[in-house]
């Protein structure tokens, strides 16, 4: 079976930031750069439909969805808090992701595709149920999650999170949820503070495994071998959705681990086989964060010729 | 940043950096911190913390003159030079 790439260039363009903010329009530029290679021509590629304002709700609090609706501009920049800006053009590239995400799930579910990438921004796991930040104004991959139990009655979904800052927005909207497992390795301390391996859940569902300024590969490794494998393979997923972020590349400038393009490789085949022993190899993967342009180029050329089983 | 972010690690007090270092950690634990900043004022707190070791380790190389010196009797207060 395939591999599914659904991108919206046009709204990802035109989810404008204040000048030199990281979290910029050229990040899609240099992952289409990346998926233009010849590697990458078997991919199924289509556009992140816009997303079902009534998916959004199911992680985020009706009044908190109407209320970042209502904020959005008829022109220039509104802020959301030091990091988090609208511009016109926000709401479409977030509800693109929100689509997006969703509609990668219909894919693996219907078995269109064995696997999808959505490569859409801004980014979304730093969202909480009621509160925008981080760059992030929902939370795409939480709403996959749950979209997928409600649309097509999976039972057990597993969010697993590489973005080197922690999900916390992942975390708020699953803390007592005990049907969606969330992991992450992430830096601490670094924004947005929470990820300690005692945050745990309500029903012990939560698996954090974070790791320290300086760390490489290795560390990154041993976190998921040693802390997160063992936890979701207990866990059983019936599809695991990736909150895919690059930052933790040595090269990006928001953070210090140390991690190589090979490492994503790495991850996302370990992820596979966890997906292949208990999700019928069901894996949606959404960009998060990276924000060193060839950082980011080599990781998702890695990360996606993974996904398509190179 | 704050204004006292900018001052010269190398010239603070230990009071003065750890003061400081400990404003850092209480803000990245809070997660007072914007995430586009997160990464320089962690970097700053690393920068206090070898400051504050710096101190230490002069401190310690004093004591040490003062206690292991002169067959065991007091040596004084002449100071030690660690650079």
């Amino acid at each position: 079976m395939s591999t599914l790439l659904l991108t919206h260039t046009a709204s990802s363009l035109n989810h404008k930031v204040s000048e030199g903010h990281p979290e910029r329009p050229d990040r899609i530029r240099a992952m289409e750069k990346a998926l233009s290679q010849d590697t990458f021509k078997p991919l199924v590629r289509d556009e992140a439909p816009m997303g079902d304002l009534e998916t959004v709700k199911l992680c985020h609090d009706e009044s908190y969805v109407e209320e970042i609706r209502a904020m959005s501009p008829k022109q220039g920049l509104v802020y959301l808090d030091g990091d988090t800006m609208m511009s016109p053009g926000t709401w479409e590239a977030v509800m693109r992701g929100v689509g997006g995400a969703n509609a990668g799930v219909d894919a693996v579910v219907s078995g269109k595709a064995q696997n999808v990438f959505v490569g859409t921004r801004p980014c979304g796991h730093h969202a909480e149920r009621n509160r925008a930040m981080g760059f992030c104004f929902f939370d795409q991959a939480a709403i996959a999650a749950r979209y997928a139990q409600k649309k097509h009655g999976i039972g057990r979904v597993a969010v697993v999170d590489f973005d080197v800052h922690h999900g916390n927005g992942s975390q708020d909207i699953f803390w007592a949820d005990p049907t969606v497992m969330y992991c992450s390795t992430h830096q601490m301390p670094l924004f947005p503070g929470t990820g300690a391996a005692q945050e745990r859940g309500e029903h012990d569902t939560i698996v954090n495994a974070p790791m320290r300024p300086g760390d490489d590969g290795v560390k990154f490794r041993e976190a998921f071998e040693g802390v997160i494998l063992p936890q979701l393979q207990k866990f059983s997923p019936e599809l695991i959705i990736i909150s895919a972020g690059f930052d933790a590349h040595w090269r990006d400038p928001l953070a210090n681990i140390q991690l190589d393009e090979k490492d994503f490789g790495w991850v996302t085949r370990k992820l596979m086989d966890v997906a292949d022993k208990s999700a019928g190899g069901r894996i949606v993967s959404v960009l998060e964060g990276g924000y060193d342009l060839q950082g980011l180029h080599d990781s998702i050329v890695e990360h996606v010729s993974a996904l398509m089983g190179h | 940043m704050a204004s006292n972010a900018s001052a010269d690690v190398t010239t603070m007090t230990f009071e003065r950096a750890i003061e400081e270092l400990e404003s850092i950690v209480k803000r990245l634990e809070d997660g007072k911190v914007p995430l586009e900043e997160s990464v320089a004022i962690y970097e700053r707190g690393e920068t206090l913390k070898r400051r504050c070791e710096e101190l230490l380790r002069q401190a310690e190389a004093r004591v040490d003159k003062i206690t292991t010196d002169a067959n065991g009797a007091p040596v004084g207060t002449e100071s030690l030079d660690v650079r």
